[in-house]
């Protein structure tokens, strides 16, 4: 949370942070947030349809389907390179829905012909090199489902004493 | 005199509770729902909601529980 005091007129950010572990098939969450305005509690929702095999996804196949940009030396990693397949026989434009502005930058094609593999890249913004953070970016295919992708994009620090940033988020799914 | 100036300060106290009283704190989310579509396992991902404040009293988030 950004702030737990809200004036009047005012907004906060709420960051959910989903760890998918182990599960399969379509999962669905709802963290339950109390305030001072008192019952009945708001929710928000999150749905994730949750695959064991990445490598096997339809309309598209993305590789890595994981993306690390982690820095344990002093070589700077500061861009991640993924390619999308488009396995299907329709052309399929692709929309950015959310990743982490503040962060980083998703570079992606507009959209993608049939049977044609592209790549694309995530570059790290300059204020984030020294910052440790497991976020991700969420697509939206233009197939007849609307077809969702989240990719989760993972960055790990060292600094000088071997230790690494840490951050207080709500960790859904433990 | 003294009795109306009393009476006065009578309402504008009364006023002043019953404003307290009726005013008080809302929580808006705009897009409470979001769906991630495919994700692997074994990951961590991440959305942001907005809280929107939109009563007439300051709100405070006193606790975000798992679900």
């Amino acid at each position: 949370m950004e702030k737990t005091v809200i004036a009047v007129g005012d907004s906060s950010k709420l960051e959910i942070i989903f760890n998918t572990k182990t599960y399969k098939s379509k999962v669905t969450k709802r963290p339950k947030i109390q305030t001072n305005e008192g019952p009945p509690d708001k929710r928000v929702s999150i749905t994730a349809t949750i695959t064991p095999r990445p490598d096997s996804t339809y309309p598209i196949r993305i590789k890595p389907y994981k993306l690390d940009m982690s820095q344990l030396s002093d070589k700077v990693i500061d861009k991640a390179e993924f390619t999308i397949s488009n396995i299907s026989e329709e052309k399929l434009d692709v929309e950015m829905i959310t990743f982490s502005k503040e962060l980083f930058d998703v570079e992606l094609p507009e959209s993608i012909g049939p049977g044609k593999t592209i790549k694309a890249v995530v570059k790290l913004k300059k204020d984030a090199t020294d910052k440790s953070f497991e976020k991700s970016f969420t697509i939206e295919l233009s197939d007849q489902y609307k077809s969702r992708f989240t990719v989760p994009v993972k960055r790990i620090v060292r600094n000088s004493t071997g230790k690494q940033a840490s951050t207080r988020k709500l960790d859904i799914g433990k | 005199m003294k009795q109306f100036k009393l009476l006065m300060c009578f309402f504008v106290v009364l006023w002043i509770l019953a404003g307290t009283a009726w005013s008080a704190p809302r929580l808006t989310i705009p897009d409470a729902d979001f769906n991630f579509g495919f994700v692997p396992q074994h990951s961590k991902i991440s959305h942001d909601f907005w809280l929107l404040s939109t009563g007439d009293d300051e709100l405070k988030i006193l606790k975000v529980v798992p679900g």
